[in-house]
C-alpha cells in the first residue's frame, strides 16, 4: 500500500509526495475553484481535525505534536482559535516533557527536549530511569510553539534541561541531530534550533557561529539553499537556511529595502533563484522545472518575506493558483484539483496569510506562526488605547530591559486609512494580555517621537533602533 | 532468519508465540489533542511493540515485530532505532538488510527513515557494497530522477565510499534523458567540483562551459544550463564577463528577442535605453511579466550611467 511520505516534523520538506493523499472522504473535487478564500470551511475542517484525525494519519503518529501545531496554529492564523480550549492544550502539550533526573544527567548525551508522541515516552523503570527517552528537536520546536500560541509562559518551562542538552545534539560541522540515538543531520534541524532558542529567548543551547558555517556551506552555485552541503537547492532547504540566519541575527531585517549587502550570503542571487520559482501558472515550485505545489507559496515566499522581497512576486497570480487547490469541503491539497490534507492546508493558510488575506492573522515569516503567538506577551502590561496612529505589528524584533520596564518592538508598515488602523489594533490588542500600558509611534526621518498618552523619556538606543522606519513601541511593566 | 512476509496479518493476540507478552496500550493521556482514529491492526502492533520495547527485548520476534510495524508506520523512528539495536546482537545478514530496506523502499521512497537506516546497513559493509548501493540508486532514479533522498543518499555514498568514475557518465546521460532534470545539474556540478578523479572546477571549466553552452543554444528556456554556467565561474566572475564565447551565447538569444521587441513596442512607450542593461530589464518587464516588479526593482537598482 502506498503510504504517504511521513512527516518528520513541522518543516516537511519532503519533496513531492507519494500517492494515496489522506483525507477525511473521497468525494472528488469540484471542476472550478472558487474565486475567494473559503475561512469558514476551513475552520470546520481543522475543527474536526483537532477533534479527531482520521487513521489514514496513523502513519504519522509519531509526530503527533506536529500534527497537533498544525491544528492549532491553523486556527490561530483562521482566528478562530476560540475553538481549542488553551489550558488543556497547555497541559497535554506539556506532558510530552522529558524530564532529567538531575543536572547531571544533562550531559549524558541525552536530548531533554519534547517528544514527538507517545509512542516514543514511556514512563521511567522502577529506578526511575527513563531509558526511553527519545525528546526531539522538531517535536520540541512544535511544543514550544504551540504553547506560544495558546498564550502560554514559556518562563515556566524548565528551559535549561532543554538548552543545555540540545548542545549534546550539535554536530562538528555545525548541524543537528534530531535525536541522541541518531538520525540524519541537515538543515532542518538547525532550524528547530534556531527557533528553540529563539523562542526561550536564550542561545547558550547551540554554537551559533558553526551553525551559521554549515547553513552557508548549503548554498548552492545558483543561489539557494540545499539541504546539506551539495544538494540541490530547495525551497524547504532555502527557508530554514534563511530564516535560521535572521533567527540568529545574521541577517538583518529586510534586507533588500534597506540597499544592505549581506556579507554571509549572496544575496542577488538568492533573490533572483526565489524570484524564478514562481511558475507559469502563478504558483511557486519547490526546484527549478518542477511542478507548482502550494507549500512552497509559504517556503519561497516567507523566504522573501524575511528579505523584504516578497512584494516583488505576483500576488494576483499566486493567489489564483492557490485557489485551485482550494477543496471545497475546506483545507488544500498540495497540486490543483486534488484531495486536501493537513500539512498542505496549513501551508495553504500561511501563504494567504502572506497575501494578507482578510479575515487571517498575520503571519511571522522566519518561525512560521501568527505574529501574535510570536510575540512575546509575556512582556506586555496593560493597555491604553489613544488617538494613535495604527497598524499591524509584523514580528517582534527585540525585547530590551530597562530596570523593571519591558519595551517590545515591533516592525509595522502603514496601512490605508486611521478608521481601518484602529479596528485592526483593537483586534490585535483583544488578544493581547493584559497590561500593556502605553503606546507610541515613532517616525523615522523628519518626524520627533510622538508620545501619545505616555511618556517613556528620552533613550537615545530606541532612537537608533527605529530610524528610518515607522514602528509601535509598546511598553509594558 | 526473519521470514520473508511478516506473518499474514493475523492479530498478535491470536498468535502462540505472542501469549506470553501482555501489550502496552498507549496514554493518550487527558484530553489528547488531534486524536488519531487509529485501525485496529495498528493499534495492536503499537501495543506489542511498546511492551517488546519497553523490556528491551533484542530476540528474533522482536525482529520480526519491527518489520510489521514498519510496514503500518515507515516513520516511526523509534521503530527503526529498536530494529537496530536488534540486529546487532543477533549478528543479523546485513546484505538481506539492504534488501528488507529495498522492498519497504519501493513504496515508501521518500522517507528519512529509512534511508537514515540504509546508510547505517551500508556503513557497516563497507566498500564492498559500494557499486551494489549505487546501482540501486540509479534504479530508484529510474523511477523517479528527482528524488531527492535518493540524490542525496547517492552524494553520501560517493563521498564515503568512492566510485566517482562513472559519475560525469551518469550525469550525462540523465541529463541526455532530460535536459530539464535540475537534479541532474546539480550533481553534475558535484561531480566536476568534487570528484577526485576530475582536478576541480578550474581544471574543468573549458570543456564544461562547451557543454553547457551547448545546451542554452538547444533550450534557451531551460533555467538550468544558465545558472550552472553562471556557477561555473563562482568566485571569478570577471573570468565570466570577458569570456567571449559566453557573452556571444548571451546576446544571440538576446538580440533575436529584443528585435522581437522592438517590432512589438508601441508606438507611446519609451524608446529602448541604450544602456543595454537597463534596456533588457526595460523588456523583461514585458516579456516576463509576472516578474514585472523585479525588473523595475533591478532596474532602479542599476548604477547610473556615467
Amino acid at each position: 500500500m502506498a503510504t504517504r511520505d511521513s512527516l518528520d516534523f513541522k518543516v516537511g520538506v519532503e519533496e513531492e509526495e507519494e500517492e494515496g493523499t489522506p483525507s477525511p472522504s473521497s468525494i472528488s473535487p469540484p471542476s472550478s475553484p472558487l474565486s475567494y478564500f473559503d475561512r469558514d470551511r476551513h475552520v470546520a475542517f481543522f475543527e474536526m481535525l483537532y477533534d479527531l484525525m482520521p487513521y489514514h494519519y496513523q502513519s504519522q503518529e509519531i509526530n503527533r505534536l506536529t500534527l497537533a501545531f498544525f491544528t492549532v496554529s491553523g486556527l490561530h492564523l483562521l482566528q478562530a482559535l476560540d475553538r481549542v480550549d488553551k489550558d488543556r492544550v497547555a497541559n497535554w502539550v506539556l506532558s510530552f516533557q522529558a524530564h532529567p533526573r538531575s543536572r547531571a544527567e544533562l550531559k549524558n548525551g541525552q536530548f531533554y527536549g519534547f517528544h514527538g508522541s507517545r509512542t516514543s515516552q514511556f514512563p521511567p523503570n522502577e529506578n526511575g530511569v527513563s531509558v526511553h527517552n527519545a525528546g526531539h528537536l522538531a517535536s520540541t520546536y512544535c511544543a514550544l510553539a504551540i504553547l506560544k500560541t495558546v498564550g502560554f509562559n514559556l518562563l515556566t518551562i524548565d528551559k535549561e534541561s532543554i538548552l543545555i542538552s540540545m548542545r549534546n545534539l550539535q554536530q562538528p560541522d555545525g548541524s543537528f541531530m534530531p535525536l541522541h540515538v541518531g538520525a540524519e543531520t541537515d538543515l532542518r534541524f538547525v532550524y528547530c534550533a534556531a527557533a528553540i532558542c529563539f523562542m526561550l529567548e536564550d542561545w547558550s543551547g547551540m554554537d551559533k557561529e558553526k551553525a551559521k558555517d554549515y547553513i552557508l556551506s548549503c548554498q548552492s552555485y545558483d543561489g539557494g539553499f540545499g539541504l546539506m552541503p551539495g544538494l540541490e537547492s530547495h525551497g524547504g532547504g532555502t527557508y530554514c537556511a534563511v530564516a535560521s540566519l535572521r533567527l540568529m541575527g545574521y541577517i538583518e531585517d529586510n534586507l533588500l529595502s534597506k540597499n544592505a549587502t549581506s556579507f554571509v550570503v549572496n544575496v542577488p542571487l538568492l533573490l533572483d533563484w526565489c524570484m524564478q520559482r514562481q511558475a507559469i501558472d502563478g504558483g511557486f515550485q519547490g526546484r527549478a522545472n518542477k511542478y507548482s505545489d502550494t507549500c512552497y507559496a509559504f517556503w519561497v515566499g516567507a523566504v522573501l518575506k524575511i528579505l523584504g522581497g516578497y512584494k516583488l512576486i505576483d500576488k494576483i497570480a499566486l493567489r489564483r493558483f492557490l485557489l485551485t487547490c482550494q477543496y471545497e469541503f475546506g483545507g488544500f491539497s498540495k497540486y490543483p484539483r486534488e484531495l486536501p490534507d493537513l500539512y498542505h492546508s496549513y501551508y495553504g493558510f500561511t501563504a494567504f496569510s502572506l497575501l494578507e488575506e482578510p479575515g487571517l492573522n498575520p503571519l511571522c515569516a522566519e518561525l512560521g506562526m501568527t505574529d501574535l503567538a510570536a510575540l512575546d506577551r509575556s512582556k506586555v502590561a496593560s493597555l491604553h488605547l489613544h488617538n494613535l496612529w495604527l497598524v499591524q505589528v509584523s514580528y517582534l524584533l527585540t525585547v530590551k530591559e530597562n530596570d523593571t520596564k519591558a519595551f517590545v518592538w515591533g516592525k509595522v508598515p502603514i496601512t490605508a486609512t486611521k478608521a481601518s488602523m484602529k479596528s485592526m489594533v483593537v483586534a490585535w490588542y483583544k488578544a493581547l494580555t493584559p497590561g500593556v500600558i502605553g503606546l507610541y509611534r515613532i517616525c523615522g526621518g523628519d518626524e520627533k517621537k510622538k508620545n501619545i498618552g505616555e511618556h517613556i523619556g528620552s533613550d537615545d538606543d530606541d532612537e537608533q533602533r527605529v530610524m528610518g522606519q515607522p514602528c509601535l513601541v509598546v511598553r509594558g511593566n | 532468519m526473519e521470514s520473508s512476509e511478516d506473518d499474514g496479518g493475523e492479530p498478535l493476540s491470536r498468535l502462540a508465540e505472542w501469549r506470553d507478552v501482555t501489550p502496552l496500550p498507549q496514554d493518550d493521556g487527558p484530553n489528547p489533542v488531534a486524536p488519531i482514529a487509529y485501525k485496529e491492526e495498528f493499534r495492536e502492533t503499537m501495543d506489542y511493540f511498546r511492551a517488546i520495547y519497553k523490556a528491551d527485548e533484542r530476540s528474533p520476534r522482536a525482529l520480526r515485530l519491527t518489520r510489521r510495524a514498519i510496514h503500518l508506520n515507515p516513520g516511526n523512528y523509534t521503530v527503526w532505532h529498536f530494529r537496530r539495536l536488534v540486529l546487532e546482537p543477533l549478528n543479523s545478514d546485513l546484505d538481506e538488510e539492504l534488501d528488507f530496506i529495498q522492498r519497504i523502499a519501493n513504496s515508501n521512497s521518500k522517507n528519512y527513515q529509512l534511508w537514515h537506516h540504509r546508510r547505517w546497513v551500508v556503513e557497516r559493509l563497507g566498500t564492498n557494497v559500494r557499486a551494489k548501493e549505487l546501482h540501486l540508486i540509479k534504479s530508484i532514479l529510474s523511477l523517479d530522477a528527482k528524488n531527492y533522498h535518493a540524490w542525496s543518499h547517492r552524494q553520501w555514498v560517493l563521498q564515503a565510499l568512492g566510485g566517482w568514475e562513472d559519475e560525469l557518465d551518469y550525469c550525462q546521460q540523465l541529463l541526455e534523458e532530460d535536459i530539464f532534470n535540475n537534479s541532474a545539474w546539480n550533481q553534475r556540478y558535484f561531480v566536476v567540483t568534487r570528484s577526485p578523479f576530475l582536478g576541480g572546477l578550474t581544471a574543468m571549466r573549458a570543456s564544461e562551459v562547451r557543454y553547457t553552452v551547448e545546451a542554452i543554444l538547444a533550450n534557451p528556456n531551460n533555467e538550468c544550463p544558465w545558472r550552472y554556467l553562471r556557477g561555473l565561474y563562482k568566485d571569478d566572475i570577471e573570468s565570466l564577463v570577458n569570456n567571449h564565447e559566453i557573452s556571444s551565447v548571451c546576446l544571440k538569444p538576446c538580440q533575436e528577442f529584443r528585435d522581437a521587441v522592438v517590432a512589438l513596442w508601441t508606438s507611446d512607450s519609451l524608446p529602448l535605453d541604450p544602456d543595454l542593461a537597463t534596456a533588457i530589464c526595460g523588456i523583461l518587464e514585458h516579456v516576463d511579466s509576472m516578474r514585472a516588479s523585479y525588473w523595475i526593482w533591478r532596474k532602479n537598482k542599476l548604477p547610473v550611467a556615467a
